[in-house]
């Protein structure tokens, strides 16, 4: 539907020449365009895969230790879950007296051990059997015995163990996170 | 000139529509070509759906579970918007496989249509993918230990996993990061995707056509409008009466506890990925790649391998049969291996209990959410919430030494008075008659300290004098001190007299003793909330005992809680002693 008073004016034909410019401008101007288009590129790229790249800072290695129960509390060989309650920083809060996890510790005479209570195979949590003599995880049934290996089951390794130190009768651990799913024992920040 | 003349000047909307009524649908309308456009609009109601959640929904690890809780509990409709789209998601999922199956048994995927199949294909994972990194969005323990299993999976697969799972979480653990990458790739990333591919898959069938089962088809025709657009909205409307169906029964979409990763919490994938769970059982170790990784990979290879493969010029599906068969055997297995794990865990007794108890957990995190959710966010409210929190206290302060109920020390390691029922009047007749009882006094250093009220003391000579007291007299001092737990004063009752006839030689009255070196404790508001609490401040104040009874620098007593606890926390206990005392 034309309108002669407020229609379009007509365009300008196609140049019959396939450009204005001759050969050695248009190849200057390839390169300004892909340098350009590089520059615009590496401009985002670059920004992106720094920001989203996992940092490496973190709490990795530098001990934490926490308080998780009393040494009264324990049974001889009988190992008992115990949560590690601690501030726990995560990004940009952080938050007092938060759940951390939760391990298994066990009293022998004068000493205590602790097991990460986080399976080593994906990362479910670990229990107690029912006889008390062995662990197993409920979610692909890795089974470990009382001492953390690792007897059946998917699980790569046994069950991570945790540093531990009685102060005045309480039970301190260094609180550490590991990787899952692989055989080698690496800490996670 | 009209405003549809108008319009249609600067967009040709006339052309486009006439284009949609006069398209026609070669072969002739059927409703197995309706899946494929029910899958469009069940994603379409994923897309508004999504962003109506999008004006809720607070993405980091303290606000999600609290937030999603709001939508379901309190934004009016809210309920019904997470159940169309978590629902939708899942009937996203099957249409999306009946619509691949389909494709693939009526040989749609061979030349020229390979493209369009692939890109099917390609529909069928990103469908799968955007479900899997919506579900850990709402933060409860279902999502979050499945999450948990998820990128553990990632990170086993060689060389790229490690970085894969860490990019995921956004650092070594799942927390605020994971959470706004997950929300990113759930709103953003993935829906653009999908929609970019669902769009070229749509154009791409359009300009080939629906492939025709027998060239006989090739002379029948029918208009796109209304023959298979009646037959596209019957099934899109039965879709949604399905998913609206569920989310009614489910009121919305299922809400666990918030994420807890110090419970035991018994996590089990989605029910379209315990095919794979079930799978990996019989690989154990190093063996379980196979199933994670080499396994599917093989299937999803000879799936996209198909149209290569399928080079015969007959579409009958007799006769592509062989090529077919492995087909059919992978959706036989997906099926076999989900019933048989939904089987064991049926069966499994001990996981029904587990199960039980997280949706207790739930329940009870959902009506503590009503009050609504500290800053802290939905974990810390649900431990800090006075029910469970006094559990806690108790457990981590005074279960090491005294009993009270289910709570206690291990079995026979229990150092102090039994306070199961302190302050009845039951315990304090026991406490009477047999003080060195070992759940009474008798394992603290006030063993001995006081006579029985009833039974000869063993020492024969004392034992000549001994005289029981009347149980008249006993009743009625138990009967007052169970008045002074109460917190009431009781005075003129019977007992009152009594107990300053007869026990101030040793204990102390409202101050006075005739004995002032004697170590038994203050009679007047014993047991009662500022007596326990007082006794937990400072057991050597001379508030509760005399001072020096209880000196807490005196190995085997109970230490002073002042400095240890909060007021607030100290207040809970006292209260909880006494409270369970009437339990
Ligand atoms: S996570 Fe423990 S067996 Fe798989």
């Amino acid at each position: 539907m034309q309108n002669d008073l407020g229609g379009e004016p007509p365009r300008a034909e196609r140049p019959e020449e396939p450009s204005r410019v001759d050969g050695s401008r248009r190849g200057a101007l390839k390169v300004l365009v892909a340098l350009g288009g590089a520059a615009y590129a590496g401009a985002i790229v670059v920004p992106a895969v720094t920001m989203l790249a996992p940092s490496s800072e973190g709490g990795a290695g530098a001990a934490r230790w926490m308080r998780v129960c009393r040494l009264a509390e324990l049974t001889e060989g009988e190992p008992r879950r115990v949560v590690v309650v601690g501030d726990e920083r995560d990004a940009y809060t952080v938050t007092k007296d938060q759940l951390l996890g939760s391990i298994w510790v066990t009293k022998k005479g004068e000493s205590v051990t602790a097991l990460s209570a986080v399976c080593p195979h994906l990362g479910c949590s670990i229990d107690l059997n029912g006889d008390k003599k062995s662990f197993s995880c409920p979610c692909h049934t890795s089974k470990f015995s009382l001492a953390g290996a690792a007897e059946a089951g998917p699980s790569p390794r046994g069950m991570d163990p945790l540093v531990v130190r009685v102060v005045d009768g309480h039970v301190e651990v260094d609180f550490k996170l590991f990787r899952q799913g692989i055989a080698e024992r690496k800490e996670v920040g | 000139m009209k405003l549809g003349d108008w319009l249609d000047e600067r967009t040709g909307y006339r052309a486009i529509s006439r284009k949609f009524v006069e398209a026609t649908v070669p072969g002739g309308a059927r409703f197995a070509y309706a899946w494929g456009a029910a899958l469009g609009i069940v994603l379409l109601l994923e897309a508004v759906t999504g962003v109506l959640l999008m004006t809720v929904y607070s993405p980091s690890a303290t606000t999600a579970w609290a937030s999603v809780a709001y939508l379901q509990q309190k934004v009016p409709g809210g309920w019904i918007v997470r159940g169309l789209h978590q629902f939708g998601a899942q009937a996203a999922i099957v249409l999306a496989v009946i619509h691949v199956g389909y494709a693939i048994a009526r040989g749609a995927y061979r030349k020229p249509r390979e493209l369009t199949y692939w890109l099917s294909l390609a529909m069928v994972g990103l469908v799968v993918v955007t479900a899997l990194t919506g579900n850990p969005l709402r933060w409860d323990q279902r999502g979050f230990w499945g999450l948990r299993v998820e990128t553990g999976i990632i990170g086993t697969v060689p060389v790229v996993g490690g970085v894969l799972q860490q990019l995921l979480l956004g650092g070594g653990t799942p927390g605020h990061m994971t959470l706004s990458r997950l929300y990113t790739l759930h709103t953003v990333v993935l829906p653009f995707l999908l929609g970019a591919i669902a769009a070229k898959h749509l154009w791409l069938s359009r300009k080939h056509g629906p492939a025709l089962a027998t060239p006989a088809d090739a002379v029948k025709s029918d208009r796109y409008f209304p023959t298979q657009a009646a037959r596209d909205v019957i099934v899109a409307v039965a879709v949604l009466g399905v998913i609206g169906a569920l989310t009614w029964m489910r009121h919305g979409a299922p809400l666990d506890a918030p994420a807890d990763p110090t419970s035991d919490y018994p996590a089990r994938p989605e029910w379209y990925f315990l095919a794979l769970y079930e799978m990996r059982k019989p690989f154990p170790g190093k063996l379980e790649l196979i199933a994670t990784v080499v396994i599917p990979g093989l299937v999803a290879g000879y799936l996209v391998l198909l149209p290569l493969l399928d080079k015969k010029a007959d579409r009958g599906v007799m006769k592509r049969l062989p090529l077919l068969a492995p087909v059919g055997l992978f959706g036989v297995a997906a099926g076999v291996l989900t019933f048989a794990s939904m089987r064991t865990d049926a069966a499994d007794a001990e996981f029904g209990k587990a199960v039980a108890k997280a949706e207790a957990q739930g329940t009870k995190a959902l009506a503590l959410a009503q009050e609504g959710v500290p800053p802290e966010g939905a974990l810390a409210m649900l431990r800090n919430h006075p029910e469970t929190r006094r559990v806690a206290l108790f457990e981590q302060h005074c279960a090491s030494c005294h009993r009270m109920g289910d709570l206690g020390p291990p079995k026979d390691k229990d150092t102090a008075p039994d306070l199961t029922g302190f302050g009845t009047k039951a315990w304090a007749k026991r406490v009477m008659e047999e003080p060195d009882h070992d759940a009474m006094f008798g394992k603290t250093a006030f063993k001995g300290e006081m006579p029985s009220m009833t039974k000869p003391p063993a020492d024969p000579e004392a034992a000549k004098a001994f005289t029981a007291m009347a149980p008249a007299d006993l009743d009625a001092i138990a009967d007052f001190l169970a008045v002074q737990a109460q917190g009431k004063k009781g005075e003129g009752l019977p007992g009152e007299k009594l107990v300053s006839q007869r026990c101030t030689s040793c204990h102390r009255f409202d101050g006075k003793t005739d004995d002032e070196d004697s170590l038994a404790p203050e009679l007047r508001g014993w047991a009662s909330v500022p007596w326990i609490l007082a006794q937990i401040d400072d057991p050597g104040s001379g508030a509760t005992y005399p001072k020096g009874a209880m000196d807490p620098k005196l190995e085997g007593h109970m230490p002073a809680f002042k400095d240890k606890l909060s007021e607030k926390d100290r207040a809970l206990l006292a209260k909880f002693v006494q409270e369970q005392a009437g339990k």
